[in-house]
C-alpha cells in the first residue's frame, strides 16, 4: 500500500510540474503583459520601467526557476495589478467560491439526484421523456445566456431578487442556480443510467425475488449503490464550481475565484493566472489522489494490479 | 527634448480662464472652486457600477499609467496641486490656492491651501508635495525630473519648482489628471511607512472622499472626508466592479446603482426608453481607418484616389446609430477638439458613384481584395460594418479579431506584423495637445505607427513644431500637418463615438451635463464632492 501511495504522490508532483510549465508557457505565448498596463499612446520608456519593475526583462528560464522557486516556498508572486500575494487574494476569493459552489451543488443534488433516480426507476416513461428534456436543456443552454434570462426576469420584471453582487441569501440564488443548472444535468443523466445499470444486476434481482417491497430495493440496495459514480462526479464538479465559475461570476459580479481567474487573463495578470491555475491545479490532484488511495484501500485489486 | 506635450498658449489661455496673467502666469481660485462656501451636511449614499475590475494601481497617484482610467478613483481619494475641474483644463487650483509660472518658463511657485489635510488628520505640507513629485515614477516622471532643476520649500506654505531650461508644458503635465499624477500629493510619512504595496491597500490621500474598506478588485468602500476644503454633498460612495453590461443595466433599472459607465449601442434603448433613466452621452475616443505601408507603390492604398474612394464609401452616419445609438459625432478630424491645435473638418460625404468613379480611375473598377480588416479591441461589429460597406465599391476584406494585448503589441512591432493589404480600424483618446497624437499614431517611429506611414515631409514640419517657442508659428504648423492628413486621406475619420452612461433616479440632476460636467475633459462624472442627491434619496437608508 505505501508503495502505491508513493508512487500515485509521484505521479501527482510530476502532473503539477507539467501543469506549472504548461500553464507558464502558455500565458507568455499571449504576449507582454506590460502593453496591457498602458493604453495607446504610452511611451516606450514607461513600458520599459514597468517591465524592469516587475522582473520580466529577465530570459524565461530565469523567470520559470523563480516561479517554481515560488511555489516550493508557498509564495504564488505577486499580482501585477494588485500588488498583493496571489495567495492572499486566492484565499480571500475562496470563501465566496466555496459558497456559491456549495450552494450550486445543493441544487444540482436536489434537481439531478431525483429527477435522475425517477428517470431511471420509470424509464421510457413521461417521468423519463421529462428528465432528458430537462438534462438536454441543462447540458446546452449556455450559463450566460441563462445567467442574463434569470436577471431579467426575477430581478428587473419581477423585482424579486437583486441582480448581482454578494450580500445575503437573496443574492445566491440566481448565481448557484445558473451554475448548477448545468451540472445537475450532467447529474441526471450519471444517475439515470447508473441506476439502469444497477436495476439490473443479479443482486437486485435476488432483493425482489426475496419479496423485498419495490422502494426498499430501490432505496436500499440499487440507489446506494448507484450514488458511487454520481458522488465521485460531484466532488470533481464542485472543484470545478470553485475555480472556474468564471461566466457566471462575471455575469452576476460575484467576487469569487473564476472572475479573479477572468480579471488575471483580461490584464493579463502572468502571477495572478499562473497561480490560480496552480492552486485549482493542486485541488484537482489532491482530491484524485485521493480518491485513488481511498478506491485502493477498499479495493485490494487495484493497488495490485497498478 | 522634451516631446511636444502642451504648449504656451494653452497655459496662457488656461491660465486666463482661471484668473489674471500678470507677472508671467498666475491660477488663482476659479469661481466655481470656493473655498468658503456654506458648510453642507453629507447624506445618503451613491453607487458607481464601475465597468471593469478595479486595479489596485488606481488608487495610487505615484504610479499613474498615463491614462485616462485611474482619473476616477483619484478624483474621489486625491487631490493634487492643480488639476482639471469640470469643463476647465489643467489649471484649476486645487490644493494650491494659487500658482505663478514665470515668463521666462523656469519656474513655478504654488502657494497651498492654509488647513488642507489629509485623511488621516495630518496636513498637507510642503514637504508631502516635494516627497510626491520627486518619488514619482508614473508616466512623464522622467521627463518631468529630468526638466527639473530642484524643488525647493520656500515656506510652510509654498513651494518652488526650478527648470533646467524653460519648460512650457510642466502646468499641462502637472495638472492633467489623465496623463500625470506628479502634481497629486500623497502622504509622504504614511508612504513611506507602509510602502507602495501598503499604501495601495489603504490608501490615504487629500481628497473629498477617504476609503473606508475595499474588496480587491471589485468593490470600493468610501466615506465624505470632512476635512475637505470643498463641501462633499453625498456621505457613502460605493464603487462596485460589474464587467457585465446587461448586469449594469439591470442594477440602475432596480435602483441597486445611481450611475452605471459604459452602456454599448444595444443597451442603450432600455436607458433611452425608460423616463427615470438619463444617458449621459460623453463624447470621447475618435475613430479612424488607417492604411499601413501605402507608401508602397505596390499598396492599392498608394493611390489618394482609392483612399478617397473609401472615405466616400464609408456611412459614418449608420455606423454612428448602430453603434451609439446617434450619439457620437460624425463629421470632424481624427483628433479629439479637447486639444490643443486641433482642427475643425466638416462632415464627409457618403457617395458610392462618387466612390466607384474613383476606383475606376485609380485603375480597380471591380475593387481588389484586403486581406484584413482589424478594428481596436472589442469593437469588432464596427469592423464587420467596415468589411460590409466597402462591399459597396468591390473592395473584399475579412474582419481580423484579436485580443487586446495582442493587438497593441502588433501596432507597435510596426509593418512586419502587418503584412499584405491591410486596414487597420484605429481609435484612441489621448488628453493634452493635438502632438501627443501625431507623436504616437501618425509619426515615423511613433509608438503606435512605427513604419507604417512615414510622410517625410509632415515629420519634418513637426520637427520644427517642437523646435519653436512662438506660438503662433506652432500653431501654425500644427494645423497645416492636420490639414494635409485629412487633405490626402492618410487618415480616414470615421466617427467620435461616445462614452455612455447612465444616470439613475435618485441622483439630483435636471441634465446629464450637471452630473458629467467633465465632458470636455474626461469621461467621468467629477467633482465627486458636487454630486448631490434628490432630497429624498438622501434620506434613504
Amino acid at each position: 500500500m505505501m508503495r502505491f501511495i508513493i508512487r500515485r504522490t509521484l505521479y501527482a508532483l510530476i502532473t503539477l510540474f507539467i501543469l506549472s510549465l504548461t500553464i507558464f508557457t502558455v500565458v507568455r505565448l499571449t504576449g507582454d503583459p506590460v502593453s496591457l498596463m498602458a493604453e495607446p499612446g504610452a511611451r516606450a520608456e514607461d513600458l520599459d520601467r514597468v517591465r524592469a519593475e516587475w522582473g520580466l526583462d529577465h530570459p524565461y528560464p530565469v523567470q520559470f526557476l523563480s516561479f517554481l522557486k515560488n511555489i516550493a516556498t508557498g509564495e504564488l508572486g505577486k499580482s501585477f495589478n494588485y500588488e498583493m500575494p496571489v495567495s492572499t487574494l486566492y484565499f480571500q476569493r475562496l470563501p465566496n467560491s466555496l459558497e456559491l459552489a456549495a450552494a450550486a451543488t445543493l441544487l444540482s443534488f436536489l434537481i439531478g439526484i431525483p429527477a435522475g433516480l425517477i428517470s431511471g426507476v420509470w424509464v421510457n416513461t413521461g417521468w423519463d421523456n421529462f428528465g432528458k428534456v430537462v438534462a438536454l436543456l441543462g447540458l446546452s443552454v449556455p450559463g450566460f445566456w441563462l445567467g442574463l434570462v434569470l436577471i431579467l426576469v426575477f430581478s428587473v420584471w419581477l423585482e424579486w431578487l437583486p441582480t448581482s453582487g454578494k450580500g445575503d441569501w437573496r443574492h445566491l440564488i440566481m448565481p448557484a442556480l445558473a451554475l448548477g443548472w448545468y451540472f445537475a444535468a450532467s447529474l441526471l443523466r450519471l444517475t439515470r443510467s447508473s441506476m439502469l445499470e444497477v436495476l439490473r444486476s443479479e443482486y437486485i434481482k435476488l432483493a425482489r425475488l426475496k419479496g423485498l417491497p419495490g422502494y426498499v430495493v430501490i432505496a436500499m440496495h440499487a440507489f446506494k449503490n448507484a450514488l458511487i459514480p454520481v458522488l465521485t462526479l460531484a466532488g470533481l464538479n464542485l472543484v470545478v464550481m470553485i475555480n472556474a465559475a468564471v461566466i457566471i461570476e462575471v455575469i452576476f459580479a460575484w467576487p469569487g475565484i473564476g472572475r479573479l481567474l477572468y480579471e488575471g487573463i483580461f490584464q493579463r495578470d502572468f502571477p495572478l493566472v499562473q497561480g490560480v491555475v496552480i492552486l485549482a491545479g493542486c485541488m484537482i490532484v489532491l482530491i484524485n489522489l485521493a480518491i485513488d488511495i481511498l478506491y485502493a484501500y477498499i479495493d485490494p485489486r487495484i493497488r495490485l494490479t497498478r | 527634448m522634451v516631446r511636444g506635450v502642451l504648449a504656451k498658449t494653452l497655459v496662457i489661455s488656461s491660465a486666463v480662464l482661471a484668473g489674471t496673467a500678470g507677472m508671467g502666469i498666475v491660477g488663482v481660485l476659479a469661481q466655481s472652486a470656493p473655498g468658503g462656501a456654506a458648510k453642507i451636511e453629507p447624506k445618503g449614499s451613491l453607487t458607481l457600477a464601475w465597468h471593469t475590475n478595479i486595479t489596485a494601481r488606481w488608487l495610487d497617484p505615484q504610479h499613474h499609467d498615463g491614462t485616462a482610467t485611474p482619473d476616477n478613483f483619484l478624483m474621489a481619494l486625491h487631490d493634487a496641486l492643480i488639476k482639471n475641474f469640470r469643463d476647465k483644463l489643467f489649471d484649476q487650483p486645487a490644493l494650491a490656492e494659487r500658482y505663478e509660472f514665470a515668463e521666462d518658463a523656469k519656474s513655478a511657485t504654488f502657494w497651498l491651501r492654509p488647513d488642507v489635510k489629509f485623511h488621516d488628520g495630518s496636513p498637507v505640507t510642503p514637504a508631502d508635495v516635494k516627497y510626491s513629485f520627486e518619488h514619482y515614477r508614473g508616466a512623464w516622471a522622467d521627463v518631468l525630473h529630468k526638466n527639473t532643476e530642484s524643488l525647493a520649500i520656500v515656506d510652510d506654505h509654498t513651494v518652488r519648482f526650478q527648470f533646467k531650461e524653460p519648460f512650457l508644458d510642466f502646468p499641462a503635465l502637472l495638472g492633467t489628471g489623465n496623463v500625470s499624477g506628479a502634481g497629486w500629493v500623497v502622504p509622504a510619512k504614511y508612504y513611506e511607512a507602509v510602502g507602495q504595496s501598503g499604501f495601495l491597500q489603504k490608501p490615504i490621500g487629500a481628497g473629498p472622499y477617504k476609503l473606508v474598506s475595499q474588496e480587491a478588485g471589485t468593490r470600493l468602500e468610501m466615506e465624505a472626508f470632512d476635512g475637505y476644503y470643498r463641501p462633499v454633498h453625498i456621505k457613502h460612495l460605493t464603487m462596485i466592479s460589474v464587467p457585465e453590461a446587461a448586469t449594469r443595466v439591470a442594477m440602475i433599472e432596480r435602483g441597486e446603482a445611481d450611475i452605471a459607465y459604459f452602456i454599448p449601442g444595444e443597451l442603450i434603448g432600455r436607458i433611452k426608453n425608460n423616463p427615470k433613466m438619463m444617458l449621459a452621452p460623453v463624447l470621447s475616443g475618435n475613430w479612424w481607418l488607417e492604411f499601413p505601408g501605402f507608401q508602397d507603390p505596390k499598396s492599392p492604398f498608394h493611390d489618394q484616389r482609392v483612399r478617397q474612394a473609401i472615405s466616400l464609401a464609408v456611412d459614418r452616419k449608420a455606423i454612428n446609430d448602430a453603434e451609439c445609438d446617434g450619439l457620437g459625432k460624425v463629421d470632424g478630424n481624427w483628433i479629439n477638439d479637447d486639444v490643443q491645435y486641433a482642427i475643425d473638418w466638416p462632415e464627409w460625404e457618403h457617395n458610392i458613384a462618387k466612390a466607384k468613379a474613383l476606383m475606376k480611375e485609380a485603375g480597380y473598377p471591380n475593387g481588389f481584395k484586403v486581406d484584413w480588416v482589424t478594428p481596436t479591441p472589442a469593437y469588432y461589429s464596427r469592423g464587420e460594418r467596415i468589411v460590409s460597406q466597402l462591399q459597396a465599391i468591390g473592395i473584399q476584406s475579412k474582419l481580423q479579431v484579436m485580443e487586446r494585448g495582442v493587438y497593441l503589441k502588433r501596432l507597435q512591432g510596426g509593418l512586419k506584423e502587418w503584412p499584405g493589404v491591410q486596414i487597420i480600424f484605429n481609435a484612441t483618446r489621448i488628453g493634452g495637445s493635438w502632438s501627443n497624437w501625431y507623436e504616437s499614431m501618425f509619426k515615423c517611429g511613433g509608438f503606435n505607427s512605427q513604419d507604417f506611414f512615414c510622410v517625410k515631409e509632415l515629420d519634418a514640419k513637426f520637427d520644427r513644431y517642437l523646435a519653436s517657442s512662438n506660438p503662433a508659428e506652432r500653431k501654425t504648423l500644427a494645423e497645416a500637418i492636420q490639414r494635409e492628413i485629412l487633405e490626402k486621406y492618410y487618415f480616414v475619420p470615421v466617427f467620435r463615438h461616445t462614452f455612455t452612461n447612465a444616470i439613475g433616479p435618485r441622483v439630483q440632476a435636471a441634465k446629464w451635463e450637471d452630473v458629467f460636467p467633465t465632458n470636455r475633459t474626461a469621461g467621468y462624472p467629477y467633482p465627486w464632492e458636487d454630486i448631490a442627491l434628490t432630497e429624498a434619496a438622501a434620506v434613504q437608508k
